[in-house]
């Protein structure tokens, strides 16, 4: 760490002379109290009394006990500027925008990409025809790992949970006839390495279909979070290596193709994988702190960079901690651009995001009560503010979703939005004493847990050192009693479960080795039609390029420019880094 | 009964990305006093070639993303070759599509294992398939 002080030390430093004005009258507070002891003592019954304070055991939840009433004096010293103020304006508690959802409603970005590039290309048309405002490409796994689909690992996983990506000719199908420049394309890259290498290939298409590349919106995720804490794998490259590539992804990105969020700060997957709330969002801080330190040794101005920073995080059941949490990220983030980092910029100050609905709280068995699990986490996620929603579908335990599934996803946010009419008030929620005093105790919970891992040594110590996979196994293990032993209560799973529940008949995405052959046979082709002496001195020059420092995605684009597949690519990131052993811990 | 400690391997196919469920499953049969070794992402012979050196009562693999049948095919020729398939439980847990499941239980797997199942479940079946 190039600091020092830790984030909370320096925001302890620079907030102490600031002159709070509390928005409760000092004089009404002291009635407030006294009405309320006196309430709590002769109209409470004695059992609320004494089990005033309940601590909520939900899935991935972060336990925060509740009282029974929340009242003005649980927030007495709110200072509504300070703490709250107005949306689009600092510290963005209420929203990164002004106008929230009048001004434009969350994007509607339903995950999608399975079978073929050709499939992949109808349904993403089908999801945009039906009113999806954005396309979510999910890969498949073998691409995910980047293994080309003719390699023996990827045997009976081509095509499965996503779409495959070899080369430049599987981008040039997936994207036909969709407006790149006008619909945002999201594309699951997961890791730093693997955005290294598919989105070339996104960029060699676009350039090929004459699109000038600042002119594209959209974003990959880019995180190291994802390839070194929350995948497994066959082989993984240092940490430490690995943030350089994250970071070379955004100084080209930043460079060459301004308009594109250039990282997706992944909250989601370590929670799915299993954490809470708190620390998902400490990792997704930790790790920005750490980019736009490196960012600024690099030379760059940290409110330049941080423009296009974007955030995804999992929605899970605990309604008002989740609303309350994203409404203590905006203040928080907000308050490390400002304190940390002299942000001068309000755009660079804002913490985005992109939701997903936790599929680990789905169940398998009665898939139907999912819809109303999904409903409501859809809903927490708008109440709390989010630029960007994808909705899990009911069969999430049964199969990647299939176009009625995706449909019904859809349908989901479409009537939150246009039938609830919850979107028609900003931030409705705040003032509540109940959300605003959550909402304090998220932002302090997360910024403890962010000096945790600051003086683990700052974010990539904390994964080398396997700190963080610890963490994980031991909340998984933790969690798994709890629903166990029925403290976390799962309706049809341990609670209230008919003994005779049988599976309905669900439709999963078909396996088809046909679809492999005929995705190595187009493989074949194209490397019969390239020039492989040039692929050759391209993917050399990728080892050259990690071994000198010089920045790496450059000579990814001329590869991929020249038809290297991404298998190729990757062998040659372990050629010129190693291998890293990652803590197997259980 | 058998007063032996039980010994289960617990691995996932080279590409699976998904650990949760593993991890899981690990917690479980250790909470059932089994000894339990993890040992990542593997190509099906190295599965088998850990499961020999450590000369395991169970083999345990997680499959969440397709591929179950055909690496599970590979899977019981390797331990075949070895000479393991019948001395050796295997099971598999994970998300397959429910026609696989009889193709699975005729390629050998003694148990399979899905989204959902209770520790008494899991740790029911790892022992049912060891005293069988």
């Amino acid at each position: 760490m190039s600091e020092e002080k830790t984030t909370k030390e320096i925001f302890e430093e620079k907030l102490k002379e600031k002159k709070r004005i509390p928005l409760y009258n000092p004089e009404a507070i002291e009635k407030i109290k006294e009405g309320f002891d006196e309430w709590k003592n002769t109209k409470v019954r004695e059992k609320d009394r004494e089990n005033w304070e309940v601590t909520p055991h939900t899935i991935l939840g972060s336990e925060i006990p509740r009282g029974m009433l929340y009242t003005p004096c649980d927030v007495a010293d709110l200072d509504y500027e300070a703490d709250v103020g107005f949306p689009g304006q600092e510290p963005f508690t209420r929203g990164p925008y002004p106008n929230m959802y009048r001004g434009r409603v969350f994007t509607i970005r339903q995950l999608s990409g399975a079978g073929s590039p050709e499939e992949t290309n109808e349904r993403l048309k089908f999801l945009l025809e039906s009113g999806a405002t954005g396309t979510n490409l999910a890969l498949d796994l073998p691409t995910v790992q980047m293994f080309d689909s003719d390699e023996p690992e990827s045997v009976g996983q081509v095509g499965t949970v996503g779409v495959p990506i070899d080369c430049v000719q599987d981008m040039e199908v997936i994207y036909k006839d969709i407006p790149i420049d006008k619909v945002s394309s999201s594309i699951v890259t997961h890791y730093p390495r693997n955005s290294m290498i598919i989105f070339p290939m996104f960029l060699v298409m676009a350039e090929k279909r004459g699109y000038d590349w600042k002119t594209l919106p959209g974003s990959v995720q880019n995180d190291i979070t994802m390839e070194n804490i929350v995948r497994r794998a066959p082989e993984y490259i240092p940490p430490a290596d690995d943030f350089r590539i994250q970071c070379d992804n955004i100084e080209f990105l930043r460079k060459e193709v301004p308009r594109w969020n250039y990282i997706t700060l992944n909250g989601y997957n370590l929670r799915e994988e299993g954490t809470d709330e708190i620390m998902e969002m400490a990792v997704a801080f930790a790790n920005g702190i750490a980019i736009l330190e490196e960012m600024q040794e690099r030379g760059y101005d940290p409110d330049w960079v941080a423009e296009r920073m974007a955030f995804f995080w999992s929605v899970s059941s605990d309604f008002f901690e989740e609303i309350a949490r994203l409404r203590a990220a905006r203040r928080l983030w907000y308050k490390i651009m400002k304190y940390r980092f002299d942000s001068k910029k309000p755009r660079s100050q804002l913490e985005r995001c992109h939701i997903q609905t936790s599929g680990i709280s789905l169940q398998r068995v009665e898939p139907y009560d999912n819809v109303i699990r999904s409903a409501f986490q859809a809903m927490a996620a708008i109440l709390g503010g989010t630029q960007s929603l994808h909705v899990d579908s009911y069969a999430e335990a049964y199969s990647v979703p299939l176009e009625e599934d995706s449909l019904l996803a859809l349908r989901t946010q479409q009537i939150i939005n246009a039938e609830t009419q919850v979107t028609q008030v900003v931030d409705p929620l705040a003032g509540s004493f109940y959300v605003e005093k959550l909402t304090n105790i998220a932002e302090s919970k997360v910024l403890d847990q962010l000096e945790e891992i600051e003086k683990e040594g700052g974010f990539v110590k904390a994964i080398e050192s396997g700190w963080m996979h610890n963490k994980i196994a031991s909340y998984i293990a933790k969690e798994r009693r709890k629903i166990d032993d029925g403290t976390i209560k799962i309706v049809g799973y341990n609670y209230f479960r008919r003994p005779d529940v049988k599976e309905p008949p669900i439709k999963c995405q078909e396996v088809l080795e046909e679809r492999r052959q005929r995705q190595i046979e187009k493989l074949k082709k194209w490397r019969e039609e390239r020039d492989n002496d040039k692929v050759e001195s391209c993917l050399g020059a990728i080892v050259d390029a990690c071994k000198s420092g010089e920045n790496v995605t450059y000579k990814t684009i001329e590869a991929a420019r020249a038809g290297a597949t991404e298998g190729e690519m990757r062998r040659k990131f372990v050629e010129a880094f190693g291998m890293w052993k990652q803590p197997l811990v259980i | 009964m058998n007063e032996k400690k039980i010994k289960v391997l617990l691995s996932a196919y080279s590409l699976e990305t998904h650990s949760r469920g593993i991890v899981t499953v690990a917690s479980m049969l250790r909470d059932a006093g089994m000894e339990v070794i993890y040992i990542g992402n593997n190509r099906p012979e190295q599965i088998i070639e850990a499961a020999v050196q450590e000369d395991v009562d169970v083999v345990g693999i997680n499959s969440m993303c397709g591929g179950a049948l055909e690496l599970g095919g590979e899977l019981m020729r390797s331990a075949e070759e070895k000479g393991i398939k019948d001395n050796m439980a295997f099971v598999m847990g994970g998300i397959f599509p429910p026609e696989d499941e009889p193709k699975l239980k005729k390629l050998g797997f003694k148990a399979l294992l899905k989204p959902g199942a209770t520790s008494e479940e899991v740790v029911g079946s790892v022992k049912e398939v060891v005293e069988a």
